[in-house]
């Protein structure tokens, strides 16, 4: 009896009726439908049964008089299973319980939608603000149906957000929203005694651009991967793969083989990309500039062989629903294993120089510590939860694209700090070029000249789930899409790892040094823009910079009208 | 000759002081696979800085008062060292403690302006730099005080004598350890703690922008180019050439080529933290007071 089937089985028994359907059609999917009582049991019972908690989807289900929809999603990495558990609210009482509580990770997701859908979870520990920025009014909610995509309301003034006071015997240091080490707008109010870190309170989602609204309202099936390619300027391919690997799974469309090899070449190449730009900044931010700079050399070579591939250093605008839009010949694949030989020697050079350098070791060894268990906790992915010897992939607990045909070895450490991530991410170089290599082998037997992507048949039908997720180089993303009308999806929602660690960023500071506080931050290589992905105003701040701001509003303003 | 003495030390500090940034730049420029900036860009920067406005960010008397004081006292330094081997016009009212002295003066001028600034950075810069000022000027005092106690002098000129003299256990010793703590002398990494830019955004100096900031900057390049002149003319002070031009000519190379080993050691390490340079200065302390010791008792 597969996963699938044992979980389906005991879940009706647990819950009996209070289940009210269950899918089981896609192979590694389980979407499940419960009445809205059963959702804390139902999150206890998977948690119980060793799943890990990805994220909350919640959309506005209105139109076809069901309320609020809110789906939790979970992972069984053991068992190649992601589970989507989703219920419904009354429009006129749009309360959930909340799973915070036993899900600390769940706690952003829950805010999330506090903001953007007006839901409300019963026994949420802290439904402060989280999205919203300071001076959007109370009551609307950006996400709901009858919002326009394009709503602007004025500015308020001498509006902020309200941060926590410091502990006693401690004061605040500030860092960001401009801060040398971020390279992100993000704010952390981080308390010290000293030089001692003692905590820490973030706010965040400073550059929301609405992209999933805006997805929902004005774009088509076949515009989104280009704007999801655009949430990050570092894993956009991971979006746009995992954007359409949602798509195509709610519509059941199985895209052309040579497709899926060149899908998963691109993405490696991505990886290798972010892996040496992402050594390179741990370098800068322990104050080792000429690693960072040394890195950032063999990334350009990275660079130039994407340009050669796909015609842009970076967003390569490869994907499509049902395949991608360039091939990889036989000369290109020859070129890009002369570039990948030399990136190879080039690295074993670095790798020897930064892991042998004692004064790294002292840098590194036991700073941002957490433990396995807190990793387990907080639901952490990636080159940082495999740094806590958690052996979890997405490539490989849940293939996708072509990775269920290529070997590679999944890189733990399990020093549970700074220095595991480093010597994870150093590792994962080699294994990125091991995999590029198998993949164009592969593709040089697979034959040429055939049609890389699905000619549809017909519009994709309404109302169908589709879950996703892709191993991007900081960790799994996840991307959820109902289906809807208009050749348009109904909901999508992204998750990017970012969103998951930076909740347990406060852990891993707690009882640091000041000194270390980049490079802890560092550790999970924050994508703010991946975590922000949807807002709709920015708030400044200052006197003197506001009748600037309104002045460039009212500007902004006349152009839209005159369009 | 002697009056002229102290205005060609001051002149000699303050054109060649920038060019030894430059140095610093361009090698480790090289030593990324850069081509890095001109060798006389640090002088356009001072300039260029001087041009602009002076901006009083903190409102504080303290915090324009500072820049000033920092430059001015490490002039004063400069002005007192002993020219070809003697000692100048300032000596008679000058010994080694005025050097000390105006030297410590110049780091509290830094501190000066970093707490009058009011800025959490430059205030965590602050503490960092009085640890670093703590642990680091007894090394440098204990350097010029076992020259006074091998010489038997205080008067400045004599002390370096005594400093330059080779051949005994605690000349070795105490060249050892300041070579190694040159490298903090100069706040260059792994010890550029205090201003550590990616942690504390060059900590003390932030709020500075301007003229005043230009003054900081020179009067640290200055402070720089000392440590390396006592290294060339102090502790080697015995193996430079007897003629006049000669010596200073080898003397010039030598502080060249010692900014080019920092500048190389810096480009090659990451940052410590506060504690562990801590341990590292705690090191170099007590081996210096050992050297002090063996000057005593004549080894």
């Amino acid at each position: 009896m597969s996963r699938a089937e044992e979980l389906s089985r005991r879940l009706r028994e647990e819950l009996g009726n209070l289940v009210l359907d269950l899918e089981t059609g896609t192979p590694g999917r389980l979407f499940i439908d419960v009445s809205k009582e059963a959702l804390g049991k139902v999150a206890a019972s998977l948690k119980n049964q060793g799943a890990r908690y990805q994220a909350a989807v919640a959309y506005d289900a209105r139109k076809t008089g069901q309320g609020f929809g809110l789906i939790h999603t979970f992972a069984f990495d053991r068992d190649s299973l992601l589970v989507a558990v989703r219920t419904f609210a009354p429009e006129d009482d749009p309360e959930f319980e909340s799973i915070t509580p036993l899900i600390p990770g769940a706690g952003w997701s829950e805010r999330e939608y506090i903001d953007l859908l007006g839901l409300k979870f019963k026994n949420h520990p802290e439904p402060r603000r989280l999205v919203l920025s300071d001076d959007w009014p109370e009551g609307i909610h950006p996400l709901r149906r009858d919002v326009p995509h394009d709503l602007m309301p004025p500015a308020a003034e001498e509006v902020a957000f309200r941060l926590e006071k410091a502990p006693a015997g401690t004061s605040i240091i500030p860092f960001g929203p401009f801060h040398a080490s971020l390279h992100e707008p993000a704010h952390f109010s981080v308390y010290v005694d000293g030089e001692d870190i003692k905590g820490c309170e973030y706010r965040g989602f400073m550059t929301h651009r609405g992209i999933e609204k805006l997805a929902q309202t004005e774009l088509t099936y076949n515009e989104v991967p280009f704007v999801a390619e655009r949430i990050c300027g570092i894993c956009g391919s991971v979006h746009s793969v995992n954007y359409a690997q949602a798509v195509e799974a709610a519509a059941g469309l199985k895209i052309p083989r040579r497709a899926e090899f060149i899908r998963t070449v691109m993405l490696e190449i991505e990886r290798l990309h972010s892996h040496l730009l992402w050594l390179g900044v741990a370098g800068h931010l322990i104050g080792f500039d000429t690693v960072f700079m040394q890195s950032w050399r063999i990334r350009e070579k990275i660079m130039w062989l994407a340009e050669k591939i796909t015609g842009n250093r970076k967003t390569y605008g490869m994907v499509i629903i049902g395949g991608v839009r360039r091939d990889i010949e036989r000369q290109r694949a020859s070129e890009i294993r002369v570039v990948l030989t030399e990136v190879e020697k080039e690295m074993l050079a670095l790798e020897k120089a930064i892991l042998k350098d004692k004064a790294i070791h002292k840098r590194t060894k036991g700073v941002g510590h957490l433990s396995k268990e807190a990793a387990v906790s907080w639901n952490l992915v990636g080159p940082v939860a495999r740094a806590r010897g958690l052996a979890i992939d997405v490539r490989k607990d849940h293939p996708y694209a072509a990775y269920d045909e290529v070997d590679f070895e999944v890189v733990t450490a399990d020093s549970c700090d700074v220095w595991g991530t480093l010597v994870v991410r150093v590792k994962e170089v080699y294994e990125a070029i091991r995999i590029i290599n198998q993949c164009l082998d592969k593709l040089g037997r697979l034959p040429e000249h055939e049609p890389l992507s699905l000619v549809l048949e017909g519009p994709v039908p309404s109302g169908r789930q589709g879950l996703s997720v892709v191993e991007a180089p900081r960790g799994e993303a996840v991307h959820y899409v109902l289906t809807g009308d208009d050749n348009r999806p109904e909901r999508w929602r992204v998750r990017a790892p970012t969103y998951a660690h930076l909740q347990a960023v406060p852990d891993m500071l707690l009882n640091n040094k000041l000194a270390d506080f980049p490079i802890i931050v560092g550790q999970i290589d924050p994508c703010i823009s991946c975590t922000d992905r949807v807002l709709v105003i920015k708030l400044g701040q200052g006197r003197a910079e506001l009748l600037q701001k309104q002045e460039l509003e009212r500007i902004s303003r006349s152009r839209r009208k005159e369009r | 000759m002697k009056v002229a003495a102290v205005f060609i030390n001051l002149l000699y500090f303050l054109l060649l002081a920038p060019l030894l940034e430059g140095v610093m730049r361009k090698i480790t420029a090289r030593i990324q696979s850069r081509q890095g900036p001109p060798l006389y860009q640090p002088y356009l920067d001072l300039i260029k800085l001087l041009g602009k406005e002076n901006l009083n960010a903190a409102g504080h008397r303290a915090f324009r008062l500072a820049p000033l004081l920092a430059f001015a006292s490490i002039l004063a330094v400069v002005a007192l060292l002993p020219f070809g081997g003697g000692s100048n016009f300032l000596a008679h009212s000058s010994d080694l403690m005025t050097l000390i002295y105006f030297l410590t003066l110049s780091g509290f001028a830094v501190l000066l302006g970093a707490l009058a600034s009011g800025n959490p950075f430059a205030s965590v810069g602050a503490s960092r730099e009085m640890m670093t000022i703590i642990m680091l000027e007894p090394v440098l005092a204990m350097t010029l005080i076992l020259g006074a106690v091998r010489s038997g002098s205080f008067s400045l000129a004599e002390a370096l004598g005594g400093v330059a003299a080779p051949g005994e256990l605690s000349y070795f010793l105490m060249l050892a350890v300041f070579l190694v703590a040159l490298q903090a002398f100069v706040s260059r990494q792994p010890f550029d703690i205090p201003e550590a830019e990616v942690e504390i955004l060059e900590g003390p100096y932030m709020e500075y922008s301007g003229p005043d900031y230009a003054l900081f900057r020179y009067a640290l390049n200055i402070k720089r180019m000392f440590y390396g002149w006592l290294l060339a003319a102090g502790f080697l002070g015995s193996w430079l050439p007897g003629n006049l031009i000669l010596s200073w000519l080898v003397q010039t190379i030598l502080i060249l080529l010692i900014f080019v080993a920092i500048s190389v050691v810096g480009a090659t390490h990451p940052r410590y933290r506060m504690d562990q340079a801590l341990k590292y200065y705690a090191v170099l302390m007590i081996l210096a007071l050992i050297a002090v010791g063996f000057g005593v008792k004549g080894w």
